[in-house]
């Protein structure tokens, strides 16, 4: 039995609003998520860059998604989070020569002779922390989708 | 049986999973013991100090001096208004029989919180229109002739010092990476974590 190949129609209206939206919700995913004065943080943000990949896929399909965000883009970003919020914490104990505690910010050097000891903090939270925080979640659900999203026809293809 | 051969791309993962490995158990063993009095939880806030003379018999009886009382209310510890136009602060007033006074010696124990001073706990009874139950306040520790008054911390960390400690405006982001940093670390392991698992029993493809 061969289910009904359906053929697949494309809509300029839809193409050109995915088009048009995708950098801008990136450009809005990267503002909730960097800095620290806002309402969000790494876990919303990254949460609205994997809303804004899961949109192009759905729009374009996943050939030409898997164009715009690769398996080994996507891998990297996974740990590429997880290795920077550990890098703040190591970034601490690395500058004091292992004089502070682990994630203890205020020992950033390079940065409190310029901003001071909560500047440092803020500095690390902001654009580290956060920063990874959103990375991991945004790889993390644009790989799932990628998986559910797969079809049966193409495993046969490229399986094995 | 033929060896299985190493590969370069595997020894750097066996290489990084033992560095995580280590990293983690630097972590557990770097945390600050639970009550620790110097960790940001449990810190108590110096607020001013005064003169000892004639005020430690008043503190053993249970009555807070007037002194004390009055330098908390220009500090503006007060309820109502402290400047016009200004909305209502949420502090306890210091009027006899809404507080207790108790000495707690140096080396107890006591509610999570070792302490390493002995010191006069000043505690807000039930019935406070804003403290509705027992509460800790202020604590006062004789040193050298002063009497130093602090503040428990937990009211004080959040609504006041969160922005001059670590410059963030968002008090609810400095309690999510700042003072529980380690917590929020584990939440990402936990996503990256999850992430691998739904690849292992998803994903039906041979190759990445």
């Amino acid at each position: 039995m061969t289910p009904e190949i359906k053929e697949y129609k494309r809509d300029i209206i839809i193409e050109v609003t995915a088009n048009l939206m995708f950098p801008l919700i990136l450009l809005f995913g990267l503002y909730i998520m960097i800095g620290t004065g806002g309402t969000g943080g790494g876990f919303q943000g990254g949460t609205i860059l994997a809303a804004a990949f899961i949109f192009y896929i759905t729009v374009f399909g996943h050939e030409k998604g898997r164009e715009k965000m690769p398996e080994s883009v996507n891998a990297l970003f996974k740990s590429l989070g997880l290795f920077l919020y550990n890098g703040a914490g190591w970034i601490c104990v690395l500058f004091s020569l292992a004089g502070a505690q682990w994630l203890n910010m205020p020992a950033f050097w390079p940065v409190t002779d310029y901003v001071g000891v909560a500047g440092a903090r803020s500095f690390l939270v902001g654009y580290m922390v956060s920063v990874g925080i959103g990375l991991t979640v945004m790889a993390a659900f644009v790989s799932q989708y990628f998986d559910l999203a797969w079809k049966e026809d193409e495993e046969m293809e490229g399986g094995e | 049986m033929i060896p299985r051969q190493i590969k370069t791309l595997t020894l750097f993962g066996l290489i990084t999973a033992i560095l995580l490995t280590a990293v983690s158990i630097y972590a557990i063993e770097d945390l600050p013991a639970f009550g620790d009095e110097n960790s940001a939880v449990n810190k108590h806030i110096k607020l001013f100090s005064v003169d000892a003379a004639g005020l430690v018999d008043s503190l053993n009886a249970g009555i807070l001096p007037a002194e004390i009382k009055n330098k908390t209310e220009e500090m503006g510890f007060i309820k109502g208004p402290t400047c016009p136009g200004c909305q209502n602060e949420n502090y306890p007033t210091l009027e006899d029989g809404n507080y207790k006074i108790e000495y707690i010696p140096q080396g107890t124990w006591m509610g999570g919180r070792f302490y390493t001073d002995g010191g006069w706990d000043v505690s807000i009874l039930e019935g406070e229109i804003f403290y509705n139950e027992f509460q800790q306040y202020y604590f006062i520790k004789e040193s050298e002739g002063k009497l130093i008054v602090y503040r428990y911390n937990w009211p004080v960390r959040v609504s006041e010092r969160t922005e001059e400690e670590t410059a963030m405006i968002n008090s609810v982001t400095s309690g999510l990476a700042d003072y529980r940093g380690y917590d929020t670390m584990g939440e990402e392991t936990v996503i990256l974590t999850g992430a691998i698992g739904v690849i292992l029993l998803v994903r039906r493809r041979g190759r990445l």
